[in-house]
Protein backbone atom coordinates (compact mmCIF):
# COMPACT_ATOMS: atom_id res chain seq x y z
CA UNK A 1 0.00 0.00 0.00
CA UNK A 2 2.90 2.34 0.77
CA UNK A 3 4.66 1.64 -2.59
CA UNK A 4 1.32 1.88 -4.48
CA UNK A 5 0.98 5.24 -2.48
CA UNK A 6 4.47 6.59 -3.38
CA UNK A 7 3.63 5.54 -7.05
CA UNK A 8 0.51 7.29 -7.11
CA UNK A 9 2.31 10.57 -5.46
CA UNK A 10 4.92 10.30 -8.32
CA UNK A 11 2.24 10.28 -11.10
CA UNK A 12 0.60 13.18 -9.46
CA UNK A 13 3.96 15.04 -9.72
CA UNK A 14 5.27 13.76 -12.94
CA UNK A 15 2.07 14.38 -14.74
CA UNK A 16 0.44 17.22 -13.29
CA UNK A 17 3.46 18.73 -11.62
CA UNK A 18 1.13 18.45 -8.25
CA UNK A 19 3.68 20.24 -5.54
CA UNK A 20 1.41 19.65 -2.56
CA UNK A 21 2.39 15.87 -3.92
CA UNK A 22 6.19 16.32 -3.74
CA UNK A 23 5.46 17.86 -0.73
CA UNK A 24 4.45 14.78 1.09
CA UNK A 25 6.93 12.65 -0.26
CA UNK A 26 9.65 15.32 1.32
CA UNK A 27 7.95 14.97 4.19
CA UNK A 28 8.05 11.09 4.37
CA UNK A 29 11.26 10.73 3.10
CA UNK A 30 13.34 13.52 4.63
CA UNK A 31 14.36 11.80 7.32
CA UNK A 32 15.94 8.94 6.35
CA UNK A 33 17.86 10.40 3.41
CA UNK A 34 18.67 13.40 6.04
CA UNK A 35 19.88 10.30 8.32
CA UNK A 36 22.00 8.38 5.27
CA UNK A 37 24.28 11.88 4.77
CA UNK A 38 24.45 12.22 8.39
CA UNK A 39 26.02 8.70 8.81
CA UNK A 40 28.19 9.26 5.79
CA UNK A 41 29.31 12.24 7.18
CA UNK A 42 29.71 11.33 10.53
CA UNK A 43 27.74 13.70 12.07
CA UNK A 44 28.00 17.07 9.89
CA UNK A 45 24.39 18.25 9.98
CA UNK A 46 24.83 21.33 8.17
CA UNK A 47 26.35 19.48 5.18
CA UNK A 48 23.82 16.37 5.36
CA UNK A 49 21.19 19.11 5.38
CA UNK A 50 22.72 20.70 2.01
CA UNK A 51 23.50 17.15 0.22
CA UNK A 52 19.44 16.34 0.91
CA UNK A 53 18.61 19.53 -0.06
CA UNK A 54 20.50 19.20 -3.38
CA UNK A 55 19.16 15.65 -3.44
CA UNK A 56 15.28 16.42 -3.34
CA UNK A 57 15.55 18.80 -6.12
CA UNK A 58 17.44 16.24 -8.07
CA UNK A 59 14.33 13.88 -7.46
CA UNK A 60 12.13 16.29 -8.63
CA UNK A 61 13.83 17.35 -11.67
CA UNK A 62 14.31 13.98 -12.57
CA UNK A 63 10.91 12.46 -11.42
CA UNK A 64 9.95 11.58 -15.13
CA UNK A 65 12.66 9.21 -15.54
CA UNK A 66 11.59 7.27 -12.28
CA UNK A 67 10.02 3.99 -13.55
CA UNK A 68 8.78 2.00 -10.64
CA UNK A 69 11.30 -0.96 -11.69
CA UNK A 70 12.36 -0.74 -7.95
CA UNK A 71 10.57 1.17 -5.00
CA UNK A 72 10.48 5.02 -4.94
CA UNK A 73 13.09 4.58 -1.89
CA UNK A 74 15.55 2.75 -3.43
CA UNK A 75 15.46 5.63 -6.70
CA UNK A 76 15.79 8.28 -4.11
CA UNK A 77 18.95 6.55 -2.03
CA UNK A 78 20.41 6.11 -5.33
CA UNK A 79 19.82 9.68 -5.82
CA UNK A 80 21.47 10.66 -2.59
CA UNK A 81 24.71 7.80 -2.89
CA UNK A 82 25.62 9.96 -6.56
CA UNK A 83 24.90 13.17 -4.36
CA UNK A 84 26.90 12.11 -1.48
CA UNK A 85 29.64 10.72 -4.34
CA UNK A 86 30.03 13.82 -6.26
CA UNK A 87 30.97 15.80 -3.24
CA UNK A 88 33.00 13.72 -1.96
CA UNK A 89 34.94 13.69 -5.53
CA UNK A 90 34.86 17.57 -5.39
CA UNK A 91 36.12 17.30 -1.89
CA UNK A 92 39.24 14.95 -3.01
CA UNK A 93 40.11 17.72 -5.57
CA UNK A 94 40.07 20.18 -3.06
CA UNK A 95 42.14 17.62 -0.48
CA UNK A 96 39.63 17.87 2.38
CA UNK A 97 38.20 14.72 3.86
CA UNK A 98 34.59 14.06 6.47
CA UNK A 99 37.43 12.69 8.45
CA UNK A 100 39.27 15.70 9.09
CA UNK A 101 36.85 18.19 9.15
CA UNK A 102 33.33 16.90 11.02
CA UNK A 103 35.02 14.72 13.79
CA UNK A 104 35.88 17.98 15.61
CA UNK A 105 32.29 19.15 15.60
CA UNK A 106 30.18 20.42 18.55
CA UNK A 107 27.55 17.57 18.68
CA UNK A 108 26.32 18.71 22.03
CA UNK A 109 24.15 21.61 19.96
CA UNK A 110 22.52 19.22 17.78
CA UNK A 111 19.09 20.12 16.96
CA UNK A 112 18.36 16.55 15.74
CA UNK A 113 16.54 13.76 17.53
CA UNK A 114 19.42 11.49 17.79
CA UNK A 115 20.65 8.61 20.36
CA UNK A 116 22.55 9.87 23.67
CA UNK A 117 25.15 12.29 22.78
CA UNK A 118 27.65 9.53 24.11
CA UNK A 119 26.62 6.74 21.61
CA UNK A 120 26.37 9.35 18.88
CA UNK A 121 30.15 10.41 18.91
CA UNK A 122 30.71 6.40 19.72
CA UNK A 123 28.94 5.32 16.48
CA UNK A 124 30.23 8.50 14.28
CA UNK A 125 33.57 7.28 15.74
CA UNK A 126 32.85 4.19 14.65
CA UNK A 127 31.92 4.91 11.35
CA UNK A 128 34.78 7.06 10.44
CA UNK A 129 37.26 3.46 11.45
CA UNK A 130 35.57 2.94 7.68
CA UNK A 131 36.66 3.05 4.78
CA UNK A 132 33.78 5.24 2.46
CA UNK A 133 32.16 2.18 0.54
CA UNK A 134 32.09 -0.09 3.74
CA UNK A 135 30.58 2.52 5.52
CA UNK A 136 27.66 2.98 3.13
CA UNK A 137 27.12 -0.61 2.50
CA UNK A 138 26.81 -0.96 6.54
CA UNK A 139 24.99 1.98 7.65
CA UNK A 140 22.55 1.39 4.65
CA UNK A 141 22.09 -2.66 5.74
CA UNK A 142 22.14 -1.91 9.57
CA UNK A 143 20.70 1.37 9.90
CA UNK A 144 18.32 1.80 6.84
CA UNK A 145 17.64 -1.48 6.75
CA UNK A 146 18.18 -2.35 3.19
CA UNK A 147 19.05 -5.75 2.14
CA UNK A 148 21.93 -6.83 -0.31
CA UNK A 149 20.19 -7.05 -3.21
CA UNK A 150 18.91 -3.52 -2.87
CA UNK A 151 22.27 -2.19 -1.37
CA UNK A 152 23.67 -3.08 -4.90
CA UNK A 153 20.97 -1.64 -6.32
CA UNK A 154 21.36 2.09 -4.72
CA UNK A 155 25.60 2.10 -4.98
CA UNK A 156 25.75 0.09 -8.10
CA UNK A 157 28.65 -2.03 -6.77
CA UNK A 158 28.05 -6.13 -7.54
CA UNK A 159 26.20 -7.90 -4.73
CA UNK A 160 29.47 -10.26 -4.12
CA UNK A 161 31.73 -7.17 -3.73
CA UNK A 162 28.96 -5.06 -1.08
CA UNK A 163 29.13 -8.78 0.99
CA UNK A 164 33.18 -8.17 0.79
CA UNK A 165 32.36 -4.83 2.09
CA UNK A 166 29.50 -5.57 4.88
CA UNK A 167 31.81 -8.42 6.16
CA UNK A 168 35.28 -6.28 6.09
CA UNK A 169 33.36 -3.43 8.04
CA UNK A 170 31.57 -5.66 10.27
CA UNK A 171 34.63 -7.39 11.48
CA UNK A 172 35.98 -3.35 12.13
CA UNK A 173 32.95 -2.85 13.91
CA UNK A 174 33.14 -5.90 16.32
CA UNK A 175 36.71 -4.96 16.73
CA UNK A 176 35.98 -1.69 18.05
CA UNK A 177 32.86 -2.21 20.22
CA UNK A 178 35.16 -5.17 21.99
CA UNK A 179 37.96 -2.55 22.48
CA UNK A 180 35.47 -0.18 24.19
CA UNK A 181 34.03 -2.02 26.42
CA UNK A 182 30.90 -3.03 24.47
CA UNK A 183 30.82 -6.92 24.96
CA UNK A 184 30.73 -6.80 28.91
CA UNK B 1 33.61 -13.05 13.06
CA UNK B 2 31.16 -15.02 15.96
CA UNK B 3 27.20 -14.75 16.67
CA UNK B 4 28.50 -12.70 19.54
CA UNK B 5 29.83 -10.29 17.34
CA UNK B 6 26.89 -10.59 15.26
CA UNK B 7 24.63 -9.57 18.49
CA UNK B 8 27.24 -6.90 19.46
CA UNK B 9 26.81 -5.13 16.30
CA UNK B 10 23.28 -5.59 15.91
CA UNK B 11 22.88 -4.08 19.21
CA UNK B 12 25.34 -1.35 18.90
CA UNK B 13 23.35 -0.31 15.80
CA UNK B 14 19.93 -0.72 17.23
CA UNK B 15 19.46 2.71 18.34
CA UNK B 16 20.61 4.44 15.66
CA UNK B 17 18.23 2.86 13.32
CA UNK B 18 15.42 4.21 15.04
CA UNK B 19 16.31 7.57 14.98
CA UNK B 20 13.84 9.82 13.20
CA UNK B 21 15.31 13.26 12.10
CA UNK B 22 12.79 16.13 12.97
CA UNK B 23 11.15 17.70 9.70
CA UNK B 24 11.79 21.60 11.45
CA UNK B 25 11.04 23.53 8.67
CA UNK B 26 13.48 21.49 5.98
CA UNK B 27 10.58 20.65 3.55
CA UNK B 28 9.57 23.96 3.40
CA UNK B 29 13.01 25.03 2.57
CA UNK B 30 12.89 21.70 -0.40
CA UNK B 31 9.58 22.88 -1.67
CA UNK B 32 11.09 26.98 -1.55
CA UNK B 33 13.92 25.83 -3.60
CA UNK B 34 11.80 23.84 -5.92
CA UNK B 35 9.26 27.41 -6.71
CA UNK B 36 12.91 28.76 -7.36
CA UNK B 37 14.09 26.18 -9.90
CA UNK B 38 10.45 25.43 -11.73
CA UNK B 39 9.91 28.27 -14.11
CA UNK B 40 12.96 27.83 -16.10
CA UNK B 41 12.37 24.23 -16.51
CA UNK B 42 9.09 24.47 -17.10
CA UNK B 43 9.54 27.06 -19.73
CA UNK B 44 12.17 24.48 -21.51
CA UNK B 45 9.54 21.89 -21.12
CA UNK B 46 6.58 24.19 -22.98
CA UNK B 47 9.12 25.18 -25.39
CA UNK B 48 10.15 21.53 -26.44
CA UNK B 49 6.98 20.58 -26.25
CA UNK B 50 5.40 23.41 -29.13
CA UNK B 51 8.73 22.47 -31.41
CA UNK B 52 7.99 18.90 -31.49
CA UNK B 53 4.40 19.28 -32.27
CA UNK B 54 5.43 21.97 -34.99
CA UNK B 55 8.14 19.89 -36.58
CA UNK B 56 5.32 16.93 -36.55
CA UNK B 57 2.37 19.09 -37.89
CA UNK B 58 5.26 20.29 -40.90
CA UNK B 59 6.38 16.68 -41.49
CA UNK B 60 2.76 15.57 -41.55
CA UNK B 61 1.96 18.18 -44.27
CA UNK B 62 5.22 17.90 -46.18
CA UNK B 63 5.25 14.36 -46.73
CA UNK B 64 1.79 14.07 -47.57
CA UNK B 65 0.12 12.95 -44.81
CA UNK B 66 -3.28 13.88 -45.26
CA UNK B 67 -3.11 11.45 -48.25
CA UNK B 68 -1.78 8.46 -46.62
CA UNK B 69 -4.33 9.08 -43.83
CA UNK B 70 -7.38 9.06 -46.08
CA UNK B 71 -5.89 6.09 -47.72
CA UNK B 72 -5.35 3.90 -44.15
CA UNK B 73 -9.08 4.93 -43.21
CA UNK B 74 -10.32 4.03 -46.68
CA UNK B 75 -8.76 0.43 -46.67
CA UNK B 76 -9.75 0.07 -42.74
CA UNK B 77 -13.44 0.89 -43.28
CA UNK B 78 -13.26 -1.73 -46.76
CA UNK B 79 -11.96 -4.36 -43.93
CA UNK B 80 -14.49 -3.52 -41.38
CA UNK B 81 -17.55 -3.58 -43.97
CA UNK B 82 -16.66 -6.61 -45.78
CA UNK B 83 -16.16 -8.43 -42.03
CA UNK B 84 -19.63 -7.10 -41.42
CA UNK B 85 -20.51 -8.50 -44.12
CA UNK B 86 -18.77 -11.81 -43.74
CA UNK B 87 -20.03 -12.30 -39.93
CA UNK B 88 -24.22 -11.00 -40.96
CA UNK B 89 -24.33 -13.71 -43.74
CA UNK B 90 -22.54 -16.53 -41.88
CA UNK B 91 -23.36 -15.67 -38.16
CA UNK B 92 -25.47 -18.80 -36.60
CA UNK B 93 -29.16 -18.57 -36.21
CA UNK B 94 -29.43 -19.73 -33.04
CA UNK B 95 -29.09 -16.91 -29.77
CA UNK B 96 -26.19 -17.41 -27.83
CA UNK B 97 -26.39 -18.13 -24.50
CA UNK B 98 -26.42 -15.80 -21.60
CA UNK B 99 -26.79 -15.97 -18.08
CA UNK B 100 -28.09 -13.29 -16.50
CA UNK B 101 -26.40 -13.24 -13.43
CA UNK B 102 -23.11 -12.97 -14.87
CA UNK B 103 -24.48 -9.75 -17.17
CA UNK B 104 -25.66 -8.50 -13.19
CA UNK B 105 -22.56 -8.83 -12.11
CA UNK B 106 -20.47 -7.54 -14.69
CA UNK B 107 -22.51 -4.29 -14.76
CA UNK B 108 -22.40 -3.89 -11.12
CA UNK B 109 -18.76 -4.26 -11.65
CA UNK B 110 -17.98 -1.30 -13.96
CA UNK B 111 -20.81 0.37 -12.82
CA UNK B 112 -20.40 0.41 -8.73
CA UNK B 113 -16.88 -1.07 -7.88
CA UNK B 114 -14.69 0.63 -10.64
CA UNK B 115 -16.00 3.87 -9.99
CA UNK B 116 -15.94 3.30 -6.01
CA UNK B 117 -12.58 1.96 -6.06
CA UNK B 118 -11.31 5.23 -8.42
CA UNK B 119 -12.74 7.68 -5.98
CA UNK B 120 -11.07 6.00 -2.65
CA UNK B 121 -7.81 6.48 -4.94
CA UNK B 122 -7.84 9.72 -5.63
CA UNK B 123 -9.46 10.80 -2.46
CA UNK B 124 -6.14 9.14 -0.69
CA UNK B 125 -3.89 10.99 -3.21
CA UNK B 126 -5.72 14.95 -2.14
Amino acid sequence: MAVLGDIALVTQVAVFQNKKAFDQLVRKYQSPVRRFFLNQTMGDEMLSDDLAQETFIKAYMNITKFRGMSSFSTWLMRIAYNVFYDEMRKRKDETISFENSSLQQDYSSSSFHLPPSSLKMDLYAALALLKPSERTCITLQLIDGYPVDQISKITGIPENTVKSHLKRGKDKMANYLRENGYDR
Amino acid sequence: MTDNDNLLIEKFFKQAAQQQIEDNGFTERVMAQIAQTKPSTRRKSILWTWFCVATALALFILLGGWESLKATMMVWMTTALTSLEVFVTTAPTTELPVNPAVVFLLVAFVLVYLPYQTARKLSAIQ
